[in-house]
């Protein structure tokens, strides 16, 4: 996980400890506090967003579109 | 008659398929695609005469130099500016808002003047200015459809006005302010006006002359050229006045050592602005871009551009769920749409989908205008989307659009 850009770390960290999120809740948790050193792009999102798709590409998280947008999820062991 | 599909064959990037399925590419208005032409020049430089202009006397050097001198006399003549040495390379509009921002001479006491509708780079280079030096700064609000009211401009110039930074074409609304009012109006009061044309001289006929603005910001990648190049313009007497913003090579005419001291001469505009060797390649480029454009005529971009608009537009007032942020009258916009979907509150998610579906490339975010996201009441966070259209994109990718956010419509219900 170190070797992860900060904004996919983020991702992965929030992602952690929930069964699954929208991407609103995702940007939403991001931009608290508790991120704030791991959260470089929460204001406009994009980066955020194109890093958690690269998570996606790469089999850590998967996505699932359905009412109200995508959900995001942890893949574990 | 323009063949539109003999130019959409100049850009290789729209010969790829991704997952068996052509590209939709609707992100001009952060980059656009690169012509052939463009490349070709750019690769010519690099295999043919790869040296510095200016400096060596050998016959590469005489090429590179000849080559270089050109393309500020292409790009002049897309401006229509009056003479070539108004036209300083940068890296892009954001480095031309900064030099001026930062080496402009400016009254003591005296009012910069932004809106609520500028790129962080149209506005952020002003506000650090006005902090540097006690000035104050008024912010002018657009309209919630991303116009302004000439009335707003007469209220807000005052006789204390020294400088106006404003967006000629909105990169959130496609917007197109009234500049050559806000210039008139600004001149009879003693401002001067820097015009962010970052989105405008890729997409309508800039004629600086006319407009009379003192400043021009353009970024060379929005407009076909490569990345890493803009234009500063600047009238003459304007740039020939101002601070130097760095020092160093190639803009000294002499620098003489006597009595143990360093005493420099310096050149006049445009090597006053540009230190250093110079990204040779990437002014070849934006010459070819210019001259590429011109080719084919602005003003057929611009109706081109507008006819696939005027499709959109229509169609999207007609969707539910969709809400357009911005004017739908296409005789003040440039060809964008930018627009929420109710059924689905992230812009991102939007831009996932249509990607992921159809290869519908669009921009989803705050499209770097977080004042104006702010005014209309929308999180940043959870953005706006874009699609921007450009003289390469046809009906078809109208349609695969259109129909890419009917399905996302009906998926996120």
């Amino acid at each position: 996980m170190t070797g992860l850009p900060k904004n996919a770390q983020c991702v992965l960290k929030i992602l952690e400890n929930v069964e699954s999120l929208t991407t609103t809740e995702i940007l939403g948790i991001a931009s608290t506090d508790n991120y704030a050193d791991l959260c470089t792009d929460c204001a406009g999102g994009d980066t955020f967003i194109a890093a958690a798709n690269q998570l996606v590409q790469m089999g850590l998280i998967t996505k699932k579109f359905g009412k109200g947008g995508y959900r995001w999820q942890l893949v574990r062991d | 008659m323009v063949d539109w599909t003999k130019i959409r064959s100049d850009f290789p990037a729209l010969e790829r398929t991704i997952n068996g399925r052509p590209v939709v590419y609707l992100d001009s208005a952060c980059m656009a695609l690169k012509p052939r032409q463009v490349i070709k020049a750019m690769n010519e430089y690099y295999e043919q005469y790869p040296a510095c202009g200016g400096r060596s006397i050998h016959k590469f050097g005489e090429e590179a130099s000849n080559a270089y001198t050109a393309a500020r006399g292409k790009f002049a003549k897309f401006l229509n500016a009056a003479d070539e040495k108004e036209c300083i390379w940068t890296r892009n509009a954001t480095e031309s808002l900064n030099i001026v921002a930062s080496a402009i001479n400016l009254p003591k006491d005296s009012k910069i003047l932004t809106t609520s509708l500028e790129h962080h780079s149209g506005s952020l280079p002003f506000v650090e200015r006005a902090r540097r030096d006690g000035l104050s700064i008024e912010v002018i609000k657009a309209k919630s459809d991303g116009t302004f009211d000439i009335e707003q401009w007469k209220d807000a110039i005052d006789s204390k006005t020294s400088l106006i930074s404003v967006v000629h074409s909105s990169n959130v609304t496609g917007t197109i302010a009234p500049m050559k009012e806000i210039v008139e109006i600004a001149h009879d009061r003693g401002a001067l006006v820097m015009s962010d044309d970052a989105q405008y001289a890729p997409h309508h006929p800039l004629n600086v002359q006319e407009l009379d603005v003192d400043f021009s910001a353009i970024s060379v990648h929005k407009m076909c050229g490569p990345t890493g190049m803009g234009v500063l313009y600047g009238k003459s007497e304007h740039l020939e006045s101002m601070n130097m913003c760095f020092y160093g090579g190639d803009t000294v005419s002499d620098v003489r050592f006597e009595n143990g001291v360093i005493l420099p001469e310096y050149l006049p505009p445009p090597e006053k602005f540009e230190a250093g060797l110079q990204n040779y390649a990437g002014a070849i480029g934006a010459g070819a871009a210019a001259e590429y454009l011109q080719a084919i005529g602005m003003h057929e971009i611009e109706k081109h551009e507008r006819s696939l608009l005027d499709v959109v537009l229509k169609r999207l007032c007609d969707m539910e769920h969709i809400q357009i942020i911005g004017t739908d009258n296409i005789t003040i916009k440039t060809g964008l749409v930018t627009f929420l979907v109710d059924t689905v509150p992230s812009a991102h998610d939007v831009a996932t989908f249509l990607n992921d579906e159809l290869n519908v490339m669009v921009r989803s975010g705050w499209h770097c205008v977080g004042p104006f996201h702010y005014q209309l009441g929308i999180d940043p966070k959870k953005g706006t989307v874009r699609a921007s259209f450009y003289l390469y994109n046809n009906r078809s990718d109208v349609d695969t659009f259109l129909s890419g956010l009917e399905a996302l419509i009906e998926a996120s219900k």
